[in-house]
């Protein structure tokens, strides 16, 4: 199995997305608000002449606060559903190759955790909860299916 | 039709092509199954097809050889060689008839009846070769119009798609490239790069459209299927197909025209025993025409049916509550047709498997007003209804207003735009109403949503420091959206956001302006929705009333002041005015009799202007309309629309002032229209003309002389004048008899016979001439 996975940290916690959901990493500079948007949708950037949604990842998955980025922000930049995003992390460690597939968490993750993702990988940089893309953008008010 | 023709002649072309392959190796390999559907499926939709069309040889050639395949398919069959060749030679014949037709040429004579025959079964083992000849089909293919290829929608998407990333990209290179300044090595290749640019992306934007035929070609049938269902006689009438759409916006309202359609039939026209009874004829027309007006298409779906019953949609309303009975009372025959897009009112007392089930006429105009249209509706009870559709001719790119609310910068689309006005103009009134704000401007109470609060920005609100943007709905709801400031227009090209974004109702779409940063455009109707304002049918009411009490006490009218390029302040009645335009100074003639503007395909003659004064740069100008003719007036800016105070001081002598006007303490000329249109909307055209009598048999003076006459003034006649003309002319070789009349000039295919007192003319000293004809006419009104 040498399926690459993006592995970064989010609220403090190891986290992982496959390599073929995210476009780019970027440093994040000017969001543009968006009032009357839901709380972890922190706004549009511009890349690239492209206009991207700019979420918060860790109030995605509601386990922290909404807050704006620092300018230099890490984020990792992934398309969905023909919508291009920027999800803000607290720091983006490296690309490294998923050891096992996706094993439930022993114990409970927490519901956030629990919502966004599919289990727990083991990968070359260590242990990281692998994330369902769709779930963490959906926001946290989504009723987990 | 022709549209499909020409899509039917390029699906067979294209198969032909690819079936000549499979035909080749099916030769080599006559047991090779694959091949054989391919060239099978090749007939069978040659022979579907050509039932569309009048084509019975296509038809009749098609259809044996897909028989004598279907054959072989079904294991009945060898296919031997004289087979192979036989379906050759039909190949070949098809491929020289779509060539006929494609040239609009004859059929290829002959008989089919050989090549049919040909295929029958029987001597499967003979080996024989029939002769087949391909004839010119090749050459004739080649004389072909146009070529065509066909793509995938997808590919032209994507095309699109990157096309307007470019165009983002290259504001983002323009801001740094006007930072560097135009001494820039950078900048003559930029602006080079930026008309490029441009050119394709017109030529994207005509790949994007498509006839309006497309939408049409599935109605027929719908309404075929409905009238039958209903026990109906519908006649459908289709005009203006050839207007042409944008391919995303058709899709986009193909569901809505179905319903209305759907509604039509099913409620609007009536049987033909009640046609009969009421005097119409037993079928019902329905006609859907489009056409194109300045930015917009308009599709209109008319019906000669019963007509909408706005009393029987009122006591609805009253029944479920929407309305009281005093409200009722009040309402105007077009509002209350108009109720047919409130939700849950239906006129239909029986649900119908057609329509009656609750998705109604709102969600059609809930869905005309997302793609930036607006739908209105007329209708005369007994004789019928029609359905107005307004549509904007593209979705990507959005003319659109950028404005500032709460320290943030939003954009909307300026088809909604109604008028803008200043808080603090004196003709604004603003009422508070418990938490709701009023504005009254000219005479018309309208709700006023400051943008800030609605987007949960902020609340406080001043209207006297706002700018009020007076937005009209689809359905013809009026309100006010008070903002900080309105600062610039653009060309936007929207894009959709993000499901989670799109959510809040409140945005259309983002872009992103010239500096590279993000702008949302509001989605006015969402807001005016979150706001309660739509289907506010109290409101309305309301309004009608207010309208009318004060229509009764005094109709005050609404003038537009501005400064005229002489810097002199001038007032012209709002109801004048068609538009504004800015438009190169270049499209100014100041050279003609009159001076002439062109804006956009038309010549308008031009006003406000000093004729020895050419303006640099762009001008301003106001399109006056008379209801008939246009004329274009010029000037510096606007100030403010006002209301025109009763006296008028009446100016002493006729000209483009009718009088002199007091408006806010200082003196404004009131535009004379009457005057105006008189002097300039009138064609050029002399009281009466000289006449000339030039020789008629001759075909010089017919073709070459008289168009020289007619440019000098002259109205040219003929032998058969019987009157005395006040010129003639008469050439060496046909000289004219006595009794001609008037002054004689004779033209000499010789220069050296002209005479200096101009009676004896060089018949190509065009100079001499014109001078001779004009000093003759101005002697003549002297």
């Amino acid at each position: 199995m040498n399926e690459l996975v993006l592995v970064f940290t989010i609220a403090g916690r190891r986290v992982a997305l496959r390599t073929a959901d995210v476009y780019s990493v970027v440093e994040i500079d000017g969001v543009t608000p968006i009032p009357g948007a839901p709380g972890y949708v922190l706004g549009l950037s511009a890349l690239r002449s492209i206009t991207i949604t700019v979420v918060d990842a860790a109030a995605a998955i509601g386990v922290a606060p909404p807050a704006m980025p620092e300018r230099g922000a890490r984020a990792a930049i992934v398309d969905h559903e023909g919508h291009r995003f920027a999800l803000v992390v607290d720091d983006i460690d490296d690309v490294a190759e998923l050891h096992s597939r996706p094993a439930p968490v022993p114990g409970e993750a927490g519901p956030g955790w629990q919502r966004v993702s599919e289990g727990l990988v083991e990968t070359a940089r260590g242990p990281a909860l692998l994330l369902t893309l769709a779930a963490v953008l959906s926001g946290p008010d989504a009723i987990a299916a | 039709m022709d549209d499909l023709l020409a899509e039917f002649l390029a699906e067979t072309r294209e198969m032909m092509e690819a079936v000549g392959g499979e035909l080749v190796a099916w030769e080599a390999d006559p047991s090779d199954r694959a091949r054989l559907d391919a060239i099978f499926r090749f007939f069978h939709t040659v022979k579907g097809n050509c039932g569309f069309f009048d084509f019975p040889r296509l038809e009749a050639l098609s259809h044996a050889a897909e028989d004598a395949l279907a054959e072989v398919r079904a294991g009945q069959r060898r296919a031997s060689p004289r087979l192979v060749t036989a379906v050759l030679a039909i190949v070949d014949r098809i491929g020289a008839m779509v060539a006929a037709i494609e040239d609009g040429g004859e059929m290829p004579a002959g008989s089919d009846d050989p090549l049919i025959g040909a295929l029958s079964a029987g001597d499967d083992d003979d080996d024989g070769v029939l002769s087949h000849d391909p004839g010119d089909t090749r050459s004739a293919r080649a004389g072909a119009g146009q070529r065509t290829i066909r793509l995938p929608v997808s590919l032209l998407d994507d095309v699109m798609a990157s096309v307007s990333d470019l165009v983002l990209a290259r504001n983002h290179l323009a801001l740094r490239v006007r930072e560097a300044g135009s001494d820039s090595p950078v900048y003559a290749p930029f602006e080079r790069l930026n008309g490029i640019l441009n050119e394709v992306r017109q030529a994207v934007t005509r790949l994007r459209m498509q006839r309006i035929d497309h939408l049409y070609a599935a109605l027929p049938r719908l309404v075929r299927d409905l009238a039958a269902e209903l026990g109906k006689q519908v006649m459908i009438d289709l005009e203006g197909g050839e207007v042409e759409l944008d391919r995303e916006m058709i899709e986009m309202i193909r569901d809505s025209l179905a319903h209305i359609i759907r509604n039509a039939i099913d409620h609007g026209i009536e049987t033909p025993s009640a046609r009969l009874a009421s005097g119409k004829r037993e079928i019902g027309t329905l006609v859907i025409s489009a056409r194109q007006s300045g930015n917009r298409i308009l599709l209109a779906v008319s019906d000669d049916g019963r007509g909408i019953d706005g009393d029987r949609l009122v006591a609805k309303a009253v029944a479920a509550g929407v309305l009281t009975a005093s409200e009722a009372e009040a309402m105007a025959a077009a509002d209350r047709q108009a109720l047919i897009f409130e939700p849950g009112l239906s006129t239909a007392d029986q649900v119908t498997s057609v329509s009656g089930r609750g998705v109604g006429m709102d969600a059609v105009r809930a869905n005309i007003e997302r793609v930036g249209g607006t739908i209105e509706v007329t209708s005369t009870p007994g004789a019928g209804t029609r359905i107005l559709l307004s549509l904007p001719l593209t979705l990507s790119i959005v003319p659109s207003l950028t404005v500032s609310a709460g320290g943030h910068l939003f954009a909307l689309p300026q088809s909604y735009v109604e008028e803008i006005v200043h808080g603090r103009a004196g003709h604004i009134e603003v009422a508070r109403a418990g938490d709701a704000m009023l504005v009254t401007v000219r005479d018309r109470r309208i709700a006023c949503v400051p943008l800030a609060g609605a987007l949960g920005l902020e609340d406080a609100c001043d209207p006297q420091a706002a700018t009020l943007v007076l937005i009209r709905l689809a359905g013809g709801d009026l309100f006010a959206i008070a903002c900080d400031r309105v600062l610039d227009h653009h060309e936007l090209v929207i894009k959709p956001l993000a499901p989670a974004v799109m959510a809040s109702g409140l945005y259309a779409g983002s872009t992103l302006l010239d500096d590279g940063k993000p702008v949302l455009m509001l989605d006015v109707a969402g807001i005016a929705r979150q706001a309660g304002l739509v289907g506010d049918v109290r409101g309305r009411v309301r309004t009608a009333a207010a309208r009318d009490a004060v229509e009764s006490d005094r109709a005050g009218v609404p003038a537009m002041l501005f400064i005229g390029l002489d810097g002199r302040r001038r007032a012209v009645r709002l109801s004048l005015i068609r538009r504004f335009e800015r438009v190169p100074s270049g499209s100014i003639d100041l050279g003609g009799e009159r001076p002439q503007i062109v804006i956009g395909d038309r010549i308008l003659s031009l006003t406000g202007i000093d004729s020895g004064n050419h303006p640099d740069g762009q001008v301003s100008v106001l399109r006056l309309g008379d209801g008939e003719s246009e004329i274009a007036y010029a000037f510096d800016r606007i100030l403010d629309t006002v209301e025109l105070p009763d006296e008028i001081v009446p100016s002493g002598r006729p000209g483009p002032v009718e009088g002199t006007v007091l408006i806010g303490g200082e003196a404004a000329e009131l535009l004379d229209a009457h005057w105006l249109f008189a002097t300039h909307a009138a064609p050029v055209r002399e009281a009466h003309r000289p006449t000339c009598r030039i020789p008629a048999g001759d075909p010089w003076a017919q073709a070459i002389l008289a168009p020289l006459v007619e440019s000098a003034g002259y109205a040219v006649v003929g032998d058969g004048f019987a009157g005395q003309a006040d010129v003639a002319i008469a050439t060496d070789d046909a000289p004219l008899g006595d009794g001609a009349g008037g002054t004689l000039i004779t033209l000499s295919a010789d220069p050296d016979n002209a005479t200096p007192d101009g009676a004896r003319l060089y018949r190509y000293d065009r100079a001499a001439l014109l001078a001779r004809l004009a000093a003759l006419r101005a002697g003549r009104a002297a």
